[in-house]
């Protein structure tokens, strides 16, 4: 029996090189480029770092990335002048774009449709519109230069939050533990596809054995739509919460979003206000092909040409292009 | 509790660290020990169908031992019949109530009368009923032909019926078999463990890789079978029979080499069965324990072979009907089973059921002749033509599916459902087809290799082929759960 559980021991090991050297050699795990907190206190990427992004088993989607000195994935570094005309989409993932190539990020096909202009991408996994505005507010030199800033949010996730502070849980990524674990990309990979989840599952329940389980009660229709209202006014006073804090240039500021997912109470607040916003829900409705990734939830190429075709459209009627017609 | 479970990956070596570490030394503890085991690995899905399995049990042995110490005929025949009736009815009631109710309803309905379906019961089918009663009436059936002696021993014949490896998909084992073994001192033997531990490995392997990833495809050409082309639906429809073999076979070298791990050896449930030659070969390979016990329990009591032409046939469509029954409550799987009577009853009569019964395609070649390749392909297409009844949710909807493979004959690229590249699923069909091709002479020896880094590479690479095609959304459970 030693000598059984002793060979069996071996071989595991043995297989485990050889199938993180498989994994490595295939390149089948995602890298992930390290983040950090910058001296203005916004979370972004360490300049300089280049990679893979990987989805889903067998490489089902595999993309470059590239993050410049300004910590965020683009192509191009953000240097706005006085005399260019700049675009900055401001948002989380999907602006961010790990699922695409860089160099055929949402910002570089508006800029194919809108020659001389540039387009800066400040996407970060993550984002909400705290962060947004907190990001805009700390770098407000460079900002005051740009000529449109376009801000991703989605009602239902991005105004959780009436103030920003730093999101610890993030950071947390950055530790020697979760360093030395991401290391091991057979562990990434493994991770990624969802092989860990039922050891973390038991974990949590072993951890959680003595813990009284609470008894969750099915809400009838009343208490759902009051929770909606509730949600709904807490999320508005945030957003009013974060405009008064950092400021919010009408002229110059535009909300990216779908009116499809997004609260009529919040939309009526918006055209009643004077706020602006790109609607992309038109075109992905209209569109007789998927616009996410299959296994993501994120845009696919087509996605991405969309909403470039939606903030093209948007910029073409703004008077600093029309002026260079 | 699933074999592709962590609760399983828990499970099994804690057993086996005790069962070899504590209770080696004696018999009845290690019996007791791993009954208690198994009791547990059933209990994790619902324990109350303990109760199920300890009720067959209890029955079985007492009707054996009044079997056996019975001298008169008639008395003996009444305490079999005790055992048949109880776990017929077990199933009867457990499988087959609803089926018979509802099929009662519909007679009636066709001759103008109305019956409301107040009498039809939410019934849980208990997971592997129609395995374990099988299992225990095997026991009954030989005490009363004087093949076996009853055991005296309770908890022993207790582990025969609900040993954990086969106790929910088989092996259907006999008591010949299974129980003599249990009732065995048994000795720590590191080949059979490492053969066990071969055998799970490329089990998972099946399981994960072969009939999970296919699993979507499948469901998705069977649930809109009405939007696809033929050549779609003769893909889905091919692509099911690689995926019930994956996971049937799959569990079954799973079962084969837990037990191995235990010092016990169940029969060999599937030999290669996408190989066989002619239809008849094809049933001397799947579901090898099933078909044996039909062989032993109905059809030899019928006269088997050794009556008329006429009334081997009539043994024939009876026992396919039978088996056909047996996998489920529903009239595809009695019509699956008559097709393949009609399938098997030209094979017999030309007095060409038995011809490959002891050798295997292109025994000493390397490669199948021609000749062979066209008989195992027409077997396969035959098979796999059977599947649209045995995979349909209803007659309606297996008449329905072939009603479109002939009225929208045309071909039309097919694309995953989740999005995959479908390539990977040809390629990977491909190296398993030829893989299987050649370890087809020993179904117990998947990595029969003389080197030993080659042996090496592949249960790598078998490895590397689970994590590739893991898909956590996908269910996991094993088909043959729901017979």
């Amino acid at each position: 029996m030693k000598k059984l559980i002793l060979k069996s021991v071996l071989y595991f090991l043995l297989i485990l090189i050889v199938l993180e050297v498989l994994v490595r050699v295939f390149h089948l795990a995602k890298d992930t480029p390290t983040r950090f907190l910058d001296e203005s206190k916004v979370e972004k990427w360490v300049p300089n770092q280049k990679g893979f992004s990987v989805t889903g088993n067998r490489k089902q989607n595999f993309s470059e990335y590239h993050i410049n000195q300004s910590g965020y994935n683009s192509y191009r570094e953000f240097t706005p002048t006085d005399d260019k005309i700049e675009i900055a989409l401001v948002g989380d993932s999907f602006i961010e774009g790990f699922h695409q190539n860089y160099y055929n990020s949402i910002g570089k096909k508006i800029e194919n449709s809108i020659p001389d202009i540039e387009v800066y991408e400040y996407g970060y996994a993550g984002y909400d519109f705290a962060d947004q505005l907190h990001l805009v507010n700390a770098y407000k030199e460079q900002f005051d230069k740009i000529d449109q800033i376009i801000l991703g949010i989605k009602f239902s996730n991005d105004l959780n939050r009436g103030k920003y502070e730093v999101v610890m849980g993030r950071l947390a990524l950055e530790s020697p533990m979760n360093k030395l674990l991401k290391k091991s990309k057979l562990l990434v990979y493994c991770k990624s596809i969802g092989i860990l989840d039922p050891p973390q599952r038991l974990m949590y329940r072993l951890m959680n054995v003595l813990r009284p389980n609470p008894k969750k009660r099915e809400l009838n229709k009343q208490e759902l739509l009051q929770i909606k209202k509730e949600k709904e006014t807490k999320y508005l006073a945030n957003f009013n919460s974060l405009i008064n804090e950092y400021g919010y240039d009408k002229n110059r500021f535009t909300l990216l979003l779908d009116s499809k997912i997004t609260s009529p109470f919040f939309l009526s607040y918006l055209n009643e206000n004077g706020f602006n916003y790109i609607d992309f829900s038109v075109y992905f409705s209209n569109s007789n092909k998927s616009t996410t990734l299959i296994y993501d939830r994120h845009w696919n190429n087509h996605g991405r040409e969309l909403i470039a075709k939606a903030i093209s459209k948007y910029l073409i009627e703004k008077p600093y292009l029309k002026k260079n017609d | 509790m699933l074999f592709n479970s962590l609760d399983f990956f828990i499970f099994l070596p804690v057993v086996f660290v005790i069962y070899w570490l504590l209770f080696n030394k004696n018999l009845k503890l290690q019996n007791f020990f791993i009954l208690m085991a198994s009791y547990v690995f059933y209990g994790m899905w619902d324990w109350r169908f303990l109760f199920l399995i300890l009720a067959s049990t209890i029955v079985d042995f007492i009707v054996g031992q009044f079997i056996y110490n019975n001298e008169s005929k008639i008395l003996k025949k009444r305490w079999l019949w005790i055992s048949i009736v109880f776990n017929i009815g077990l199933l009867g009631f457990f499988k087959y109530y609803n089926f018979f109710i509802d099929s009662w309803i519909d007679l009636v309905t066709i001759f103008g009368y109305e019956i409301k379906s107040s009498w039809t019961l939410r019934i849980i089918l208990p997971v592997g009923i129609s395995f374990y009663t099988f299992q225990t009436m095997s026991y009954s059936l030989d005490i009363y032909y004087k093949r076996l002696t009853p055991t005296k021993d309770f908890i022993s014949f207790a582990t025969f019926v609900s040993f954990f490896p086969q106790l929910v998909a088989g092996p259907i084992e006999r008591a010949s078999n299974l129980l003599s073994q249990i009732t065995t001192k048994r000795k720590f033997n590191y080949t059979q463990c490492k053969e066990g531990l071969k055998l799970i490995i490329w089990g998972l392997f099946k399981k994960v890789v072969i009939a999970d990833s296919i699993a979507p495809i499948v469901d998705d050409v069977f649930a809109n079978y009405q939007n696809y082309p033929a050549s779609t639906l003769i893909l889905g429809v091919t692509l099911f029979s690689f995926q019930v073999y994956g996971d049937f076979s799959g569990y079954s070298d799973i079962a084969i080499g837990t037990s191995k791990l235990f010092g016990i050896e169940l029969m060999s449930n599937f030999k290669f069965p996408n190989f066989s030659r002619n239809v008849a070969e094809y049933w001397q390979r799947w579901h090898v324990s099933l078909s044996t016990w039909f062989r032993h329990y109905v059809y030899i009591p019928l006269g088997g072979s050794r009556v008329s032409k006429l009334k081997s046939v009539r043994n024939i469509i009876i026992i396919f009907l039978v088996s056909g029954f047996w996998h489920g409550a529903n009239w595809t799987f009695i019509v699956w089973g008559a097709i393949h009577a009609v399938l098997y009853i030209p094979v017999f009569l030309m007095g060409r059921n038995r011809i490959y019964m002891n050798n295997v395609v292109s025994e000493n070649r390397w490669f199948p002749s021609i000749k062979e390749i066209s008989q195992i392909l027409l077997t396969f297409s035959l098979i796999t033509f059977s599947r649209v009844f045995f995979r349909s949710e209803s007659i309606t909807d297996a008449f329905g599916f072939l009603k479109q493979l002939y009225s929208n004959f045309s071909f039309e690229i097919y694309e995953h459902p989740l999005g995959y590249r479908m390539i990977d699923y040809f390629i990977l069909l491909t190296l398993f087809i030829l893989y299987e091709f050649r370890i087809r002479r020993d179904e117990r020896a998947p990595f029969k290799f003389k080197s030993k880094i080659i042996r090496f590479i592949a249960y790598a690479l078998v490895i590397l082929a689970m994590l590739l095609f893991f898909d956590d959304n996908i269910d996991r459970s094993f088909i043959y759960f729901q017979f």
